[in-house]
């Protein structure tokens, strides 16, 4: 080999270099990998949740595969978090240092808040769909939500069961973590302004399995509204048993009662609770082809949840589509730079535009559960 | 009013953690493996109880005995192929320890590919409470438990202290030694622990599916209520373990009364630490010198 370099003359060996480097920087400029991360709960008891996200983000890749918008081979990878905070910030820390993904989606309060400082130091771009704690909207500027925050949802739902309902006195049973605080906050400076009281707070740890003692405490109280603040399997459970247990006070909550599990929950029907409106019969391609889609893929009709996420990675199609067209790399800083070079985008459900802080701007639904998909009971605007 | 509806929800609750809790305090007494996958075992019971009920639409008394059948032979399986060969191979306890629970592990994951990973509901009226005298309800699956446990600690008294095996497995937990002095097999005798051990969890299983719900993670809290359970009421005493179980629930209810709702699970340790500074020995259990 060494014998063959000394032969060679430096005008051919330059010649050679030169070719060389040009075929290996042409060779990656052609197979430029465009991967983006996902930390979600695939196991444990928040794990349905996982199911509804990944469901979004297959049809999602397929698509994009289908499209061709990116230069280059578009893929996602997926970390288990089981929607804890520790669990997520060592998937956060593998996507960030050792894959060197910029743009990771992520759920869940208290995972996102343990993931944003890594996030912030790495410039990587996490973009969340389901979680809607309220202090989310100010950790980061590379922290997005698609998804409006429970502040916003709070302001369009408590309005209506106050003024429409006349239901004024309000206990509330929630996690002990930063969503169950958030919204705590939320109803603290919310109810009295609207002239409403919140009696009474219950406060469980998110394992809490048993809730027939607080029920009958609540019973003790008797308010017109208990206010339900949990999530995933706990959320069925405290339904559950607050209805087994003799509680006859409205139920409401914020958009975690959207959830399939329960929408069909006998318990639960009668309940309110707020999310964000999603335009479905809007004409666009985008819209038809994705309900059609996922109609046939998994039979039957996405959640709000699913929509978010779905359009999470289309978000990231979008801006990675144009930062190529400009021939600049994609990442999380020109992201985040042409996120706010562009006033609105295209997703699913209409075109939609974020506010200063990141978070997407929408109208909020108050729903009822009915036994079947919902009924939309009024619609805010969030700008109301 | 409120105390007595809290202390009759804390006697529905801690009848469950009585029946769970006795299986794990058996088995664990007298074959001293720490059987971590007892609370897999409660998980497959409410599962196969639910497919064969709900799902397949049969009768609840084959239901009951089909979950039976599949907690025993989850049971002795474990016992034969995880850990006897670790036994044999003299594994250490924290050895059998990271083996069960590595099939807590595994048997979550297999119930969630099976079964879906939602939540579980053995839907029926008999857990709705009905109010029996002014503002206290009471559900009918309170006096059915009630009549259950009572049935089934009979019958394990009658079995612990009247038959064969139920006197060897009693004597494997006060002596090993003494019993293989006496010409009877240790091996053979935790067969015997690990069946009636494994079948002792279905009920329980049944009855939280229909008043609290459950999902395939469950398995954790029920180890936590029966370790507990075993400890205070002293290894080695099914009695204590019971009597345990039940005053746990009594006490996370009524801790309701005068305590912030977050302090409900907190008392269940609050028993634990009490009695392992003051009698570590548990409520029953006899105190050993080394």
């Amino acid at each position: 080999m060494f014998d063959y370099l000394k032969n060679m003359s430096l005008k051919n060996l330059g010649l050679s270099l030169t070719v060389g480097i040009g075929l290996m920087s042409s060779s990656a400029a052609w197979s430029e990998e465009l991967q983006i991360g996902a930390i979600f709960p695939l196991s444990g008891p928040n794990a349905i949740y996982g199911d509804i996200f990944t469901s979004a983000f297959k049809l999602a890749e397929r698509h994009v595969k289908e499209d061709g918008l990116l230069d280059g081979d578009f893929s996602i990878l997926y970390e288990d978090s089981q929607a804890l905070p520790q669990q997520a910030v060592t998937a956060m820390n593998k996507m960030v240092n050792v894959q060197g993904l910029q743009y990771v989606l992520t759920a869940f309060t208290g995972q996102t808040k343990a993931i944003s400082p890594i996030a912030k130091r790495s410039q990587t771009v996490i973009i969340n769909g389901g979680a809607v704690g309220p202090d989310l909207a100010k950790l980061t500027d590379y922290l997005w939500n698609v998804i409006p925050l429970a502040n916003t949802e709070l302001h369009g739902l408590l309005p209506y069961i106050v003024k429409e309902r006349g239901l004024k006195s309000f206990v509330l049973l929630y996690v002990d973590d930063p969503l169950g605080d958030g919204i705590l906050d939320v109803l603290n400076s919310d109810l009295p302004p609207l002239g409403a009281t919140l009696d009474k707070t219950f406060s469980v740890a998110p394992t809490t399995q048993q809730f027939s003692g607080i029920a009958a405490s609540i019973r003790n109280i008797g308010p017109d509204v208990v206010f339900v603040a949990s999530y995933g399997d706990q959320m069925i459970q405290i339904v559950k048993q607050l209805r087994e247990n003799g509680v006859k006070a409205q139920l409401a909550s914020y958009s975690a009662f959207s959830t399939p599990n329960l929408q069909t929950l006998p318990a639960a029907k009668g309940a309110l609770y707020a999310r964000q409106a999603v335009n479905i019969d809007s004409d666009d391609n985008l819209t038809t082809r994705y309900l059609k889609d996922y109609q046939e893929e998994y039979g039957k009709s996405p959640s709000v949840y699913a929509t978010n996420y779905y359009n999470a990675v289309w978000l990231y199609v979008l801006l990675a589509h144009e930062l190529q067209k400009q021939g600049k790399e994609v990442t999380g800083e020109n992201l985040l730079a042409q996120r706010r070079a562009m006033d609105s985008f295209p997703l699913v459900g209409g075109t939609v535009t974020f506010d200063d802080t990141g978070v997407l701007l929408a109208p909020i639904q108050v729903m009822e559960i009915d036994g079947e998909a919902g009924k939309t009971l009024s619609v805010m605007s969030t700008n109301n | 009013m409120l105390l007595l509806q809290l202390f009759v929800n804390g006697i529905q609750v801690g009848i469950l953690y009585a029946l769970t809790a006795v299986g794990f305090s058996l088995i664990f007494g007298s074959t001293k493996i720490f059987h971590f996958a007892h609370g897999a075992t409660f998980v497959i019971a409410a599962y196969i109880f639910q497919f064969i009920y709900a799902g397949l639409g049969l009768h609840w008394i084959l239901a009951v005995i089909v979950a039976m059948m599949a907690t025993v032979s989850f049971g002795l399986f474990l016992n034969r192929f995880v850990y006897v060969p670790i036994q044999r191979h003299e594994g250490s306890y924290f050895t059998i320890f990271v083996a069960s629970f590595g099939s807590v592990i595994i048997v979550q994951n297999l119930i969630g590919i099976i079964f879906g990973r939602g939540f579980l509901v053995i839907d029926t009226p008999l857990s709705r409470g009905v109010e029996v005298v002014d503002n206290l309800l009471v559900s009918p699956l309170l006096g059915i438990a009630l009549l259950c446990a009572v049935m089934i600690f009979g019958g394990l008294h009658l079995v612990m202290t009247r038959t064969h095996v139920g006197i060897a497995l009693r004597a494997l937990s006060e002596s090993p030694e003494l019993v293989r002095t006496f010409g009877l097999s240790a091996r053979r005798l935790s067969v015997y622990a690990f069946a009636l051990g494994s079948s002792l969890v279905v009920p329980a299983a049944i009855f939280t599916g229909a008043t609290s719900g459950l999902n395939p993670t469950i398995g954790y809290h029920v180890m936590l209520i029966s370790l507990i359970s075993t400890i205070v009421g002293g290894v080695g005493s099914i009695w204590g373990a019971a009597i345990v179980g039940l005053m746990i629930g009594i006490a996370e209810n009524l801790a309701l009364w005068q305590f912030d709702s977050q302090w409900s699970e907190a008392v269940s340790f609050a028993i634990l630490f009490l009695f392992i500074i003051f009698r570590p020995s548990g409520l029953f259990g006899r105190a050993s010198v080394h």
